[in-house]
Parts: C-alpha cells; structure tokens; sequence
C-alpha cells in the first residue's frame, strides 16, 4: 500500500508545478487513494481519456453557469464517487508499481492517453481557468458512464447470444455515451433557438432527436413498427 | 413525432415480443442514475428533469438495440457478432469511431498492465 502513494505522490508534485489554481487536483487525488477492488472490472471501462473530444466539448464548457446550488457538486462526486473508482494513467513505469494506481481516480491532475505535451498542455491550461460551476460540470462528464452490467444485459436481451465480450460492453457504453451527448447538445442548441432557459424538457429532447434523425446519425428501422 | 410519447408502453411491449431466452422486461430507470450525471456533464441542469432522464433513457435503449441488430446482421454473414461489426457501423461517425478506438485500445494497455503487476507481485511473493 505504502508504494502506490509515493510513484503518485512523485506524480502529484509534478502536477502541483503547473495549474496553481486547478481546483481539484489534490483533494481528489487524496480521497481516491482508498482502493476499491470490487471497481477492478469497471476498470477499462471508465478510462476517461479522450483527447479528440476536447476540442468537440469546449465551446460547451464555455457555457454561462446554470444556477446550481452548492450541494449538486459532492452530491455528484460522492455518488460518482462510489459509481466509478478507476482511471489509468499511462505513464508505463506507475502501471509496473502498483495495480492500485489504475483504481485511484486520476481524473483531471493527469491527461495521459496520446502524451502530447502539447495538447496536455493546452488542456492544462483550460482547465486552470474553469469555474468552480464549470469544474463540477466537466467532472460529469468525464467521470460519468452507463453501467457496464447493465449493458451486457440489455445486449444479452437484444441479440438472445450469451456470448458479449467485454470489448464489445465497453464499445457500446461509449457509443452510447456519445450519443446522450449529442442529444442534449442539440437539444440545448434548440432551446437557444427557442429562447428558453432552465432545465432540459422533453419536447426539446424530442426535437433534438428528430434533427438527428434528419442528419442520419439515428440508425432507422428497417422493419416499420406498425403498432406503437 | 409520436413515437417517443408512447415510448413508455410500446419499449415494454418490445421487451415481451422479442425472441429473447433471458427474461429482461424493459424495467425502468436502468440507467437512470447514470444518466442523470452524463446529462449535467454535457449540459443540462445539475438536477434533470425526471420525464427527460426517461425520455433520454428510452432513446438511448431503442439507440442501442437498433445497433445491435443491424450488427447481427452484418456479424450473421461472418459467423458471429464481433466488436468489428459494431466499429463498422458507426465508420461514418468519425468522432465516435475515434473515441471507440480510443477505449479499446485503452482497454488493452489496462490488461498488459494488470498482466505485468501480477508477474511482479509473484516475484515479490517468492522474494519473501
């Protein structure tokens, strides 16, 4: 146990060096040093690292804050929390330390995946400069994912095959997860359209999906459903 | 469109008449916590409406299941259905196939790692 903190400790001194006001860095790396082995199979799933969709969230972290209270962020970290444990770096000399080291949540001290000081770099930068709002929204999202029980399941369901691997879970997740986020992207930009404020409605969702559908990101069926 | 007004007792319906052997009748609120959460992330209100979460959740399932279909259709010409079938689906979304590759890839430098921690914790183990 005493060896997973100090390669992470050696690592947290490094991040320390570079976004002084990033929010989050310490105090989470602090409270996810507790292991959570029962999280060791959502291990790959929750690998949040995804460079190229940094440049498709920005202009939606810029977004003016919604008024949130105080209590939504811990409500969203400690059930979060308690949902996902698991985030790899990539730095190959910490996977050789410790195995606990992929169970801490890294979250937003460390951007490993391609190691492109340049792109870390820059991400660093942004990050340095979000709102406390706008912090706990980008958490969601990275830390956020569909339960990857509950997707075999559904597969499971869907396709009558007991044979789902676990590539196939995890591709899926994230396709889904993608998808949520074009839904309400867009369903957002309909309600700038329609000059509307407060929380999402169904009716935009619908006209969301509908704009989806025209562009042909919705599979269509090929079998019409006659009696809905 | 009318479709996702009756979504709520046609996705039940769905879940019977399918020729499944597992006894999955479509509960609701499957994702609903997760889904809350992802919602915030990419934009919503910190606390989502509930009808929203089930609209979205209905979306997400009907999403998902018209994927795997057609994947088992693309897979059937092959033999089975494969993590390739899926890939091939959403080749047209660059984004998405992007980030697919991303965790698979992901997924991959996880299971080296975990592979190489355990040979290390057995020569720990042999040491003492």
């Amino acid at each position: 146990m005493k060896q997973s903190k100090d390669p992470f400790e050696a690592a947290l001194e490094e991040q320390e060096e570079s976004p002084p006001d990033s929010p989050v860095g310490e105090d989470e790396l602090n409270s996810q040093t507790p292991n959570e082995p029962q999280n060791q199979t959502n291990g790959g799933h929750n690998l949040l690292v995804d460079d190229d969709d940094y440049d498709n969230i920005g202009p939606n972290i810029k977004n003016p804050s919604h008024p949130s209270s105080s209590s939504t962020p811990k409500l969203h970290s400690t059930s979060v929390n308690a949902n996902v444990a698991t985030r790899a770096t990539t730095k190959n000399k910490e996977y050789e330390d410790e195995e606990e080291e992929e169970n801490v949540e890294v979250e937003l001290s460390k951007f490993p995946s391609s190691a492109d000081p340049a792109k870390m770099a820059k991400m660093q930068a942004i990050l340095s400069q979000f709102t406390e709002n706008q912090m706990s929204r980008y958490e969601s999202f990275r830390r956020s994912a569909l339960q990857r029980s509950n997707m075999r399941r559904l597969l499971v369901s869907i396709t009558g095959s007991q044979k789902i691997s676990l590539p196939m879970t995890i591709v899926v997740c994230g396709i889904a997860k993608m998808f949520v986020g074009e839904l309400v992207e867009k369903a957002r930009i309909v309600m700038t359209e329609r000059k509307e404020s407060g929380p999402i409605r169904p009716c935009h969702i619908r006209e969301a999906y509908r704009r989806l559908k025209l562009e042909g990101k919705v599979p269509k069926r090929s079998v019409q459903r006659l009696f809905r | 469109m009318s479709n996702p007004s009756a979504g709520a007792s046609s996705k039940s319906k769905v879940g019977s008449s399918q020729p499944s052997e597992t006894s999955f009748k479509r509960k609701r609120g499957v994702f609903q916590k997760d889904l809350q959460h992802m919602m915030y992330g990419f934009g919503d209100d910190p606390n989502p409406l509930p009808e929203t979460v089930a609209l979205v959740e209905d979306i997400v399932v009907e999403y998902v299941t018209d994927m795997a279909h057609k994947a088992q259709d693309i897979g059937s010409k092959r033999g089975k259905l494969s993590v390739d079938d899926f890939l091939y689906l959403i080749r047209k979304d660059l984004p998405k196939l992007n980030r697919c590759t991303e965790l698979l890839s992901m997924q991959e430098e996880l299971k080296q790692a975990r592979k190489a921690f355990e040979v290390d914790e057995e020569k720990l183990g042999t040491l003492e």
